[in-house]
């Protein structure tokens, strides 16, 4: 997460020099969602854009990236909250554009963030299937129930980047198991009803 | 010998001279060694045990353990065969008839055999292969309150722990759902259990 820091609002006023207010949009979008370590080449794909040099390219991606992130950070969701962060002396009609560009992205880019977020392996998917085993080496005739049940597990999305890591895992359950698991999971049910009623 | 009801293989030459043997020991003794076979074939892991009380009946019946030793091995066929193929009472009354056992003796075991067969029988099934069998379930709900990324965030999650039993060793395997994910996992979960049901 970054922090606004002083110069951000000066290389802001760079992209006064933007061809067009899609332009700008556009650039707004493509620094919130790159991580910092991708800043330096979105930083070289703008700079023909903007006819800046390497380093005012850069400042200002920087820039833009920290105040889009900040803004969802804060959770800002009013125009005059966002209007405040600028200085005084900030040229207007940049400072009105970019909040309105922040506003029309902010839920999507707060959905972004929270789907980013770290967590342990993520349950994507999951399959299941019941068999009747009629026949072992140990009992010749039997008809017994159970369960295979497939889950698709996926590692940490920070960790995996653009290739996620997605791994199945088949489990089989007895009737017993099933019966056990499904009480546990009841009881989660009824304390997430108790919670969501208070 | 005619055909047997517990196996298709012939017999080791042995388990005729054994029931003889066995067809020696008075109806008390044969009840008792009956119990300790019993009480093994329904504890399969108390092995020491049941070497202890084999050792002990041979002590108090002044019997060498080591043929005693054989002639329980020859006793256990029948039950490891019956358990295979579900085999009635009669059946095994029967076969140790077929064996050499006296009447009175093979009527006795049958008894017993029906007494514990449905402890027995679960006992086979769970022996049953199972593929990567779930054996516990742990889990937490909570709420995250704030990420790097976002001040406030206030939405429920859930953990699971899953423990699985991966040839002779477990693993424990975490996964995170979303509640959403979670309602769909446990309809669905209800849904394996009214097809389990409809077959048991």
């Amino acid at each position: 997460m970054a922090a606004l820091r002083d110069g951000d609002f000066a290389a802001l006023q760079i992209l006064l020099k933007a061809p067009s207010k899609d332009a700008v949009r556009q650039l707004c979008q493509e620094c919130f969602s790159s991580p910092p370590a991708a800043l330096g080449p979105l930083a070289q794909r703008a700079c023909p854009g903007l006819a800046v040099s390497a380093e005012e390219a850069e400042q200002l991606v920087s820039a833009l990236h920290n105040l889009t992130r900040h803004v969802v950070y804060r959770g800002l969701t009013r125009a005059e909250d966002i209007l405040c962060l600028f200085p005084e002396n900030f040229h207007q009609n940049l400072k009105n554009l970019l909040t309105k560009i922040i506003l029309e992205n902010i839920s999507a880019w707060r959905n972004e963030a929270q789907a980013s977020q770290i967590s342990l392996p993520r349950l994507v998917d999951m399959d299941w299937r019941v068999d009747i085993k009629t026949s072992s080496d140990s009992i010749i005739r039997m008809a017994v129930p159970t369960c295979l049940l497939q889950l698709k597990i996926q590692e940490d999305a920070a960790l995996c980047g653009n290739n996620p890591v997605v791994s199945a895992l088949t489990v089989e359950l007895s009737k017993e198991t099933l019966d056990t698991m499904l009480e546990g999971l009841g009881r989660i049910r009824d304390q997430l009803s108790a919670v969501a009623n208070k | 010998m005619g055909l047997l009801n517990f196996t298709r293989e012939p017999v080791p030459e042995a388990v005729s001279g054994d029931m003889h043997n066995l067809n020696q020991l008075s109806a008390q003794q044969f009840s008792a060694l009956t119990e300790v076979l019993f009480r093994f074939l329904t504890e399969p892991k108390e092995v020491e045990r049941f070497l202890t009380q084999l050792s002990d009946f041979a002590t108090m019946n002044k019997i060498s353990l080591g043929p005693l030793k054989n002639i329980v091995k020859s006793i256990l066929l029948v039950p490891n065969g019956a358990l295979k193929r579900n085999l009635s009472s009669e059946q095994v009354r029967a076969d140790f008839i077929a064996l050499g056992l006296s009447e009175e003796k093979a009527s006795y075991f049958a008894e017993q055999w029906k007494v514990n067969s449905p402890t027995l029988t679960r006992l086979a099934v769970g022996q049953t292969l199972m593929i990567n069998q779930l054996i516990d379930m742990e889990w937490k709900f909570g709420v995250t309150a704030g990420s790097s990324e976002l001040e406030k965030v206030g939405s429920i999650f859930l953990q699971l722990k899953l423990v699985v039993k991966k040839g002779s060793q477990l693993e424990n395997v975490y996964v995170e759902l979303t509640l959403p994910q979670f309602y769909s996992f446990l309809h669905e979960m209800e849904r394996v259990k009214t097809s389990l049901e409809s077959f048991s």
